[in-house]
């Protein structure tokens, strides 16, 4: 009885998927410990499931804005790490060169060492689902972000390429600077 | 009549509800054109959130850390709370102060900020930073520590321009072909954070990289290591390896490289751990275990500083694999989960023969066949054929049509072809 004709049995499937993912005995393999690694190359799982949800949660960092009646949290969070940087206008550094800490200069401000901290972090791109009126402060806060470096566009994930595909997709990893100008320009004096 | 066959099928999905609660909801539901619920209906079947959360759980005796780290004194709250009134207090009195804030133009000064943050609560923050890219497990395993002296590292690039470490910025091999400048404040106390004024304090500062090691992948690389730092004087400590350049391979991504400062209770003779001038480059002797190490001398180190960034590779690392590391260059590629295929039919319907033929094949007799057809277009002197300036003018006749798509792919660069 050939292979074709015996019915599929989860056992022989079970099989079939261990035989794909051990890797072959004769290949040299790195791992790269680096948890940031694979979403940085865009390869990274993003959480799906939750697209029922508005406005869902497939991201991997994203920027959480609350304010109190007195201050202004802003916040970075992941979708496995939760809160992983924060800034706020209650915070001393921050406070103590205010006159008040939620008027829209504060927000303005807190914008700007958000995207600090967030450079210095190696964040450079998140998902922003914060929904600001035209002309607040609010919006002022999220422009403030963006001018100085933070990008609220996240990429997408990279999808797995087959053979018999009829595009192949660009990978992170192949394209590289080539000037070391641009390299050295954004650097701080 | 639909109303009837509504009511059956509410009934049907809801088991022993009643019948008032059946009528309520008939009222919200709309008519499921033929469909039922698979499953529990939402808002009495768990949520996925919830199911994920059942899966994963995590045993916190189990998975409980330790800190290795220095405890903090934390100064008078009432006295602090007194400076900082008081400083407010000016703030929300100062005329041009006031002015700035509400014509929008007042700047506050990031420098500034940095430098409070850092003495105030940046500390705290930078160990939760380091739990997200995962120092911690991968040095000290189920330890961690709260850094509490504050470390300024700079790459100097040149007389002007700098690349500074923070913690987790990106910096590029290029910019660390130096040994970097390292700043911090020797006298300080960590518990107290107040600096004191006498007797010497020892420091050593290690440099490893978590993710190097192409044949352990527990094992770091060990780029710098100074001990017996008097007072945090850095040239005047003991070298015990000297600094060699982070050198993240090709297609591997991200590297971390981790600045970690270990308090000393007193001068230590360290030389065991010594990378030979001669060994310079031999990546074997620079195979370094933080844990091991701590291990060995938790009682008279304690980790006090943390500073780490990321690199991957640039054009400059080729140069530096041949000669200065006196190896062939190492060039890796992801290894994507390869899909599944169902097992091969006799007569596949509804499918192209030839891709679905090209599927099943080994890939290897495929790959000769592309490259031995484009080689065959390819003259040894002139070079491949030029492309086709409109490649769907020109007819392609007395083919079959699997074959007239083919050719078409071909001339489109559609498809396998792009790979070779």
């Amino acid at each position: 009885m050939s292979r074709s004709a015996r019915p599929l049995t989860s056992a022989r499937v079970l099989h079939k998927i261990k035989e794909l993912t051990t890797p072959a005995s004769d290949v040299k393999y790195v791992t790269n410990r680096n948890p940031r690694n694979l979403e940085r190359l865009r390869i990274a799982y993003k959480p799906s499931g939750y697209h029922l949800e508005k406005p869902g949660r497939s991201y991997w960092h994203t920027l959480e804005i609350n304010t109190s009646g007195r201050y202004v949290n802003a916040d970075v969070k992941h979708f496995e790490n939760g809160t992983i940087l924060s800034a706020s206008t209650s915070e001393w550094a921050i406070k103590q060169q205010l006159f008040k800490t939620n008027d829209t200069s504060a927000f303005v401000n807190l914008g700007q060492v958000l995207a600090q901290r967030c450079l210095h972090a190696g964040i450079t791109e998140m998902t922003c689902n914060v929904e600001a009126v035209a002309g607040s402060k609010l919006e002022k806060l999220l422009q403030a972000v963006e001018a100085n470096g933070i990008s609220f566009k996240e990429p997408s994930r990279l999808p797995n390429t087959q053979p018999w595909d009829a595009y192949r997709h660009e990978k992170p990893w192949e394209v590289s600077e080539q000037s070391e100008t641009s390299v050295t320009q954004n650097k701080q004096k | 009549m639909s109303f009837s066959n509504l009511l059956m099928k509410t009934g049907a999905n809801g088991g022993l509800r009643s019948s008032q609660t059946a009528a309520l909801a008939l009222l919200n539901v709309s008519a499921r054109q033929g469909h039922t619920l698979r499953g529990k209906p939402p808002g009495v079947a768990r949520t996925l959130e919830q199911r994920l959360r059942d899966e994963n759980v995590i045993d916190p005796e189990v998975t409980a850390r330790i800190n290795i780290g220095f405890p903090q004194l934390k100064p008078s709250r009432s006295a602090q709370l007194k400076e900082r009134l008081e400083h407010l207090k000016a703030q929300r009195s100062s005329k041009e102060l006031e002015q700035l804030a509400r014509s929008n133009k007042l700047v506050i000064d990031l420098e500034k900020v940095q430098q409070a943050y850092v003495q105030t609560t940046g500390q705290h923050d930078l160990r939760l930073l380091a739990d997200h890219y995962g120092i911690f497990e991968h040095l000290f395993g189920s330890a961690y520590f709260v850094p509490r002296v504050p470390l300024t590292i700079r790459y100097e690039l040149d007389a002007n321009t700098s690349s500074p470490v923070y913690n987790g910025n990106v910096i590029k091999p290029v910019e660390a072909l130096k040994a970097p400048v390292v700043s911090f404040d020797g006298q300080l106390d960590p518990i107290t954070g107040k600096t004191a004024t006498e007797g010497d304090s020892y420091w050593t500062l290690l440099l490893t990289n978590p993710d190097a090691h192409y044949t352990n992948g527990e094992a770091e690389c060990l780029h710098w290591f100074i001990s017996n730092i008097p007072n945090g004087k850095l040239n005047e400590g003991e070298v015990l390896a000297e600094y060699l350049p982070p050198f993240p391979p090709k297609g591997v991504g991200y590297q971390r490289m981790v600045f970690v400062l270990y308090k000393q209770t007193a001068r230590l003779d360290l030389s065991a751990h010594k990378v030979d001038d001669k060994d310079h480059v031999n990546l074997e002797k620079r195979n370094f275990s933080t844990l091991q190490f701590y291990r060995q001398h938790q009682d008279k180190l304690t980790p006090a500083g943390l500073a780490f960034y990321q690199s991957n590779w640039d054009e400059s690392l080729t140069a530096f694999y041949h000669n200065v590391l006196q190896l062939k260059e190492p060039v890796f590629e992801y290894d994507f989960l390869k899909p599944y295929l169902a097992d091969q039919k006799f007569f596949p319907l509804k499918q192209a023969f030839n891709l679905y033929m090209d599927k099943h094949r080994d890939i290897k007799q495929v790959n000769k066949e592309y490259l031995q057809r484009k080689l065959a277009q390819t003259h040894p002197f002139d070079g491949p054929e030029p492309a086709l300036r409109f490649p769907n003018a020109h007819p392609i006749r007395d083919v079959p049509s699997w074959l007239r798509t083919e050719i078409r792919k071909r001339r489109l660069g559609t498809g396998r072809v792009q790979d070779y």
